[in-house]
Formats: structure tokens, sequence, C-alpha cells
């Protein structure tokens, strides 16, 4: 079973997105910042990483750079934002996001991205 | 063993506080390129009225983690118009971690904060309203639930009516009911805000 990590400090948001990948048959685990995010990626790597950007004590994009830059887990990110400037996308794919969602995700747009970056085929 | 000794007499020099701790050598010493003597300063100016626009000026192009803390720290002692005003700007900083780190801040700052919430959740920005009301969280105030309430009533931006309703599943009371139905309502196509208004809802049924 593939194991996703949401990391959002919004607990209403981890369960939404829980309760969605979990459906659909992910192994799902929960983080409530950046920090927290990097403890459980060391001990063990995820095969997809769903992430906000906004959140205390490490945001999203130091989660990721950090995860990169010290090459602890390269699986796909997928980083989701109330943010919908280009920037704000640019500085996500620089951080080393693989996709960037606006929020609020519907259940169908988040399971197609999940599918493909995991290079599943579902009918 | 000398080598370690002579290493900790350097932190200790370092660390001191080298020059006049009037407000102009304080400012002056927030300018300086050591991170401990910038920290040092912006600690100590904590004893100035005056130096809320110079610690905020500073905030925004402070690099070391450690001056950023001191500084908030600082402001949200001070507490003044100046600081809150300051920190009010930085909330449209484009660096993720400084409008973090605001937020933690401002919400320290209950009494202070409250006269300008009203406003904050009026701006034109809808990324400030979404800030606002993470302000809102640990914003211990007897107003928070009648501004979220007013929040998923009004506002026109699904992301703040979600970021809202987040909150008011946590501290919300069965005073909120109609304005959830109502964000219900005003949202019926967003499967997020009709699962979050459900959770709230069930929440407050089970307090």
């Amino acid at each position: 079973m593939k194991r996703i990590l949401i990391i959002d400090d919004a607990a209403t948001v981890r369960l939404y997105h829980r309760n969605i990948l979990e459906a659909a048959g992910y192994a799902v685990e929960e983080a409530v910042n950046g920090i927290e995010a990097l403890e459980k990626v060391m001990q063990t790597p995820f095969d997809l990483y769903v992430v906000d950007i906004n959140m205390p004590k490490l945001d999203g994009y130091g989660f990721l750079k950090e995860m990169r830059r010290q090459d602890i887990d390269q699986a796909p990110a997928i980083m989701v934002s109330t943010e919908a400037e280009a920037d704000d996308r640019q500085r996500a794919y620089r951080a080393g996001a693989n996709l960037y969602l606006i929020k609020p995700v519907k259940p169908a747009e988040l399971l197609i991205h999940v599918h493909l970056l995991l290079g599943e085929v579902r009918a | 063993m000398p080598i370690i000794k002579q290493h900790i007499a350097q932190v200790v020099d370092t660390d001191e506080r080298e020059r006049p701790r009037d407000l102009a050598g304080l400012v002056a010493e927030l300018e300086l390129d050591n991170p401990t003597a910038r920290r040092w300063a912006a600690r100590d100016l904590a004893e100035f009225q005056a130096s809320s626009e110079v610690l905020i000026a500073r905030l925004k192009r402070e690099d070391d983690g450690s001056v950023r803390d001191a500084i908030l720290t600082t402001l949200t002692r001070l507490g003044d118009t100046a600081a809150v005003a300051g920190l009010v700007e930085c909330l449209r900083s484009e660096d993720a971690a400084l409008r973090s780190e605001v937020i933690e801040a401002m919400k320290q700052l209950p009494e202070e904060v409250a006269p300008i919430m009203s406003g904050l959740l009026a701006d034109a920005d809808s990324d400030v309203r979404i800030f606002a009301v993470n302000i809102l969280e640990s914003l211990r105030h007897p107003q928070v639930e009648a501004w979220l309430a007013g929040v998923i009533e009004h506002d026109p931006h699904v992301n703040v009516c979600a970021t809202a309703v987040d909150l008011l599943g946590e501290v919300g009371t069965p005073l909120s009911r109609p304005a959830l139905e109502l964000l219900k309502a005003r949202f019926p196509d967003e499967p997020y805000i009709c699962f979050a208004v459900d959770l709230a809802l069930k929440r407050i049924g089970e307090d």
C-alpha cells in the first residue's frame, strides 16, 4: 500500500485530504508543520507528500527545500495553497514541488494527480 | 583543551553588549554584521517605546532566525500602535516564513490587535483576510466567535471562509449554527466547505 504524508496545520484540511486518500486505498499519515514532517520523513520516507504552504515553525517551502537539499527523499510532492499568484507557483516549484494545486481541492482533482504522480493507471 | 577554552572565550566576547545601551547606540547595533550583537540590541530595545518602527524596518530584511525571534518578542512587549501597524505590513510580505512568525506574534497581542481586527477581516487582499483568521486561532478575545461568524456569512472568497469555518469548528457554540448553515448554502458545490461545515456542526452539537 502506497504511503502518503499530509502536512498542514489545519486539522480539518488534514482530515478532508485523509478521507479522500484513504477511501482510494492509500495509507495516510499527518504532520502539523514542516519540522514534524521532516522528523517523520527521516524515520521512513513516503511515496508522496501533500504539503500546505503557510504553517508555523517551518512552512511548506522550507520543508521541501530541506528534504530535497539534504536528499532525504525525492518522492513527488503536491503543494496545496490558497495563493494563486504565478510567483507562488514558481517558488513552490523551485522549492521542489512537482505540482501546485489551489485550495480548496476537489476530491477527483486530488486523486487524479496523486495517481499520475505515483505512476498509477486507474480506470 | 586550550583550543576549546579559546573558542569559549571568543563566544563570550561576541555575546557582550559592546556599545552604549541608549536608543541611538542600540539602533546602530541593530545594523551590525554580528547577529549576536543584533539579537542583544533587539532585546534591549524593549526598554524604548520609540523603537518599534526601527525594529519593523530591520525585521523586513533580517535573515537570521534568532534575531527575528528577538525582534518579534520585543515588538510584542512594546505592543504600541507602530508595532501593530508594522506587523500588519509584514502580513503582506512575500516571505512565507516571516508571515507565519508575524501571525504567531500578533496572537500574543489580543488587546492591541482587537481594535484593528475588523479592518483586517475586511482587507481588499484575501490573503490578508486569511492571515487575520489565522491570528484569531489563539487570540483570546470574547469577540472571536462573532468575528468568525461574520466572515463565513459575508466573505466572498471561498478560502477565507474555509479558514474561518475550520476555526469555528473548534471555538464555535450553537450561536454559530445559522452562519454555518448559510455558508453551506452559499457554496453548495464546494466539497471542502460542505465537509468542514458538517464537521463543525457535529462538533458544536457534541459540546
